[in-house]
């Protein structure tokens, strides 16, 4: 309950962004690195909390992405119905590649490569089929008015992501305090023990990939409403899943605050950097991936890990357990 | 933002302290008074994508903008405005558009007067869509998807020609070259890329070459980024095409081009659209072989304009590879100094006003007169070059060649 009542105040916070921050450039920050703590947490659901390492969650978010866009260019369909629809199809997505893969027992590097394939196989559908427009991609029309889920100021957009981020969160403080997120855990942590006590290893998986997939379809509904355009390279290409797979990595894999510290770390790094030598071209990009190498190797917990070190011993320990 | 907020006043107070002092006493002393009522400068945002892997195209689009910046200041500026300078302000979209968006925010958050961007369509699509929230006047650079200029923003402009235009005209030019010759080409195969360009141009080139009496027997994509084309160039020589047309980026283009000769691919032509490779020098002068008798229907500069080549000298002299990127920017940059020009501010109407109204003259350029209509320059047209002896050539329109095709290939 004690980080209930955290997350609680951490969201509160954030969300005064919109009364404090008059910079569209600043507020912009904010709502992308929400959208980054929002993929980062729906991979921590599967693969810190699960232990099922995906380096495709590109399909789930590319679907999001794409259902949205499709829907409204082609069939007229109003995109906060799409939005329903999206963050739908993600789940069907997901349960359609975790019963192929858990259904045959993939683990490890197996069960990763095999979500790199799927992802990849949807990219490619995606730029062979005529009605999301293959490798022109698909340009939403602009038509600004909250109806149509296209805010004329930031501020509509930061509440939306707000909340999704939110749903999110809650999500896996719940995970951290019920049965099914215990079951979770217990197969991440030797899924044969699990079985032997009578979880179903199958299920769970089933219930945590599904999850995780509602939650990146919603970040790529999301991604297609703030910039109106997609592609397949934008949708289902690598970046996404690297980057969801990053943001926990680096604020700390199954725990709740790891991706929202993971989304800060990194959007400030990249910012930082841009900010510090951004004329010259590239070597940003250079300082950016040394500072990652650099917080891997001397944080392997993440930044989650590192605030648990500078706690005093009791408060960590019980920090550990949540 | 607290610490930049500090720095920003240390830096502010010394600066009065110091400069304070000599100020008045330049004043006290007689310095000419112009110093103490200089025009403000007039913000121009240069957004490329200068690092990831479209990056050469990028930076060459950055330096054709930085140099046209350079000749308009050294020329005094925006007389209209007391010769105003233009201060460039240079963003990285790293090849993804939503950076791009987050360039365009940060830099109308610190008062850009205008945006020039973004090389890729996906890109110049988000840029001027983001800068659209404002209303700050937007001039896409080389961009060609036709969506660019059909959404109805009021702040987008474009003076190089788009797809529509460039496709239509490939495939009439092609046409001509063809009949010429006595309509030796019946066959073609496309080998383009994935993305929106190249899949945009293969679209437009299969509905419309058929019209022609040109066959097309076989489409191609490939992914970006692809390092090996043996397969694909295998498929060529089996399907023996009169005519092969490549649109893909430079790397994939140059590959393409070497496996083609190394496989010794006999074809009647190898024709272009908006070949990565096939206009550009670098490519000619380091892959002759490769290169020569290659047709290509892409941007060019005007062969027969003084200006144009003086700006081509310019650049080769600053180390530059003269490719379309360069002067696309530099034109896009001239496009809106012009713009402020007869505004006579920086007011965001005013110069979306002044654009849309463009009559620039672009002699320098092998276009019609500039006529925007819904941002689009409706004089604007590609050209067709021919690598001939180690140079790249125009050869069609007539008015603008510089050489006579060479087709089929000797």
């Amino acid at each position: 309950m004690r980080q209930l009542v955290i997350l609680g105040i951490v969201f509160a916070l954030i969300g005064l962004a919109p009364f404090v921050i008059a910079s569209e450039f600043w507020l912009n920050l904010v709502i992308m690195t929400l959208y980054a703590a929002l993929l980062g947490q729906a991979w921590n659901i599967l693969g810190g909390f699960g232990g099922q390492f995906s380096f495709g969650h590109a399909a789930y978010f590319g679907t999001g992405a794409y259902t949205v866009a499709v829907l409204q260019v082609q069939l007229g369909v109003n995109p906060w119905l799409g939005l329903v629809a999206g963050g739908l199809m993600a789940v069907v997505v997901a349960a359609g590649i975790g019963f192929s893969t858990f259904r045959y027992g993939l683990r490890g590097s197996y069960f990763a490569l095999v979500t790199l394939a799927f992802a990849e196989v949807l990219r490619i559908l995606s730029n062979s089929v005529d009605f999301t427009g293959a490798g022109v991609g698909i340009l939403i029309p602009l038509d600004q008015g909250a109806a149509n889920f296209q805010f004329v100021s930031k501020q509509g957009f930061f509440w939306v992501i707000w909340l999704m981020a939110l749903a999110a969160f809650t999500v896996v403080w719940w995970l951290g305090n019920s049965r099914f997120g215990a079951q979770l855990m217990a197969v991440r942590d030797n899924e044969d023990a699990a079985r032997a006590l009578g979880v179903s290893a199958f299920r769970v998986k089933m219930g945590a990939i599904m999850l995780s997939g509602l939650f990146s379809g919603l970040a790529g509904v999301f991604y297609a409403q703030y910039f109106l355009y997609l592609d397949p390279y934008i949708a289902y290409g690598p970046a996404i899943s690297i980057e969801s797979l990053l943001v926990p990595i680096i604020g700390g894999m199954g725990t709740l605050f790891g991706p929202l510290l993971g989304a800060v770390g990194l959007h400030l790094i990249s910012e930082l950097t841009r900010e510090l030598i951004g004329d010259l071209p590239g070597i940003s990009l250079v300082l950016y991936g040394i500072l990652l190498v650099i917080m891997v190797l001397f944080m392997p917990r993440g930044l989650a890990g590192l605030v648990n070190r500078l706690r005093p011993k009791s408060a960590a320990t019980g920090a550990r357990h949540a | 933002m607290t610490d930049d907020k500090k720095s920003a006043g240390i830096v502010r107070r010394d600066f009065l302290k110091t400069t304070g002092a000599a100020a008045l006493g330049l004043g006290v002393t007689g310095f000419p008074a112009v110093l103490r009522a200089q025009p403000a400068s007039v913000k121009v945002g240069l957004i490329h994508p200068v690092s990831g892997f479209i990056a050469f195209s990028g930076n060459q689009c950055r330096e054709g903008a930085l140099m046209a910046i350079a000749d308009i200041n050294a020329a005094g500026g925006i007389k209209s405005m007391g010769g105003a300078q233009l201060e460039a302000m240079l963003g990285d979209s790293q090849g993804k558009p939503d950076i791009g968006a987050a360039e365009v925010a940060k830099m109308t958050e610190a008062g850009v007067n205008s945006i020039v961007a973004g090389y890729a369509s996906s890109i110049s699509l988000a840029t001027s869509q983001e800068a659209a929230k404002t209303n700050t006047p937007h001039v896409v650079d080389v961009g060609v998807s036709d969506k660019i200029v059909t959404r109805g923003l009021p702040n987008t402009f474009r003076f190089g020609p788009g797809y529509g235009k460039i496709a239509e005209f490939a495939v009439d030019n092609l046409d001509t070259i063809n009949k010429a010759a006595g309509s030796p080409a019946k066959t073609a195969m496309i080998i383009h890329e994935e993305s929106l360009f190249g899949t945009g141009t293969a679209n437009l080139l299969s509905q419309k070459l058929p019209e022609k009496g040109i066959e097309v027997i076989e489409v191609i994509k490939h992914a970006n980024p692809t390092r090996d084309f043996t397969n694909i160039v295998l498929q060529i020589k089996a399907k023996k095409p009169d005519l092969i047309i490549p649109a893909n980026y430079y790397n994939e283009y140059v590959l393409l081009a070497r496996t083609m000769r190394q496989q010794r691919v006999e074809a009647k032509g190898i024709y272009s659209v908006l070949g990565g490779a096939a206009s550009n020098y670098k490519f000619v002068k380091e892959f002759p072989e490769a290169a020569e008798y290659i047709m290509d229907c892409n941007h060019w500069f005007n062969p027969k304009s003084d200006v144009a080549l003086q700006r081509k000298a310019a650049a080769e002299a600053k180390g530059l590879v003269y490719t379309y990127e360069v002067f696309l920017a530099y034109n896009a940059v001239l496009g809106l100094a012009d713009a402020f020009e007869r505004a006579g501010s920086t007011d965001k109407d005013a110069v979306n006003e002044a654009l849309s109204t463009s009559t620039m003259d672009m002699s320098y350029m092998p276009y019609g007169p500039t006529k925007m209509e819904g941002g689009q320059n409706q004089g604007a047209q590609p050209v067709n070059t021919q690598v001939l002896n180690g140079d790249i050539e125009v050869i069609f329109p007539k008015e603008f060649a510089s050489a006579d095709a060479v087709f089929p290939m000797k």
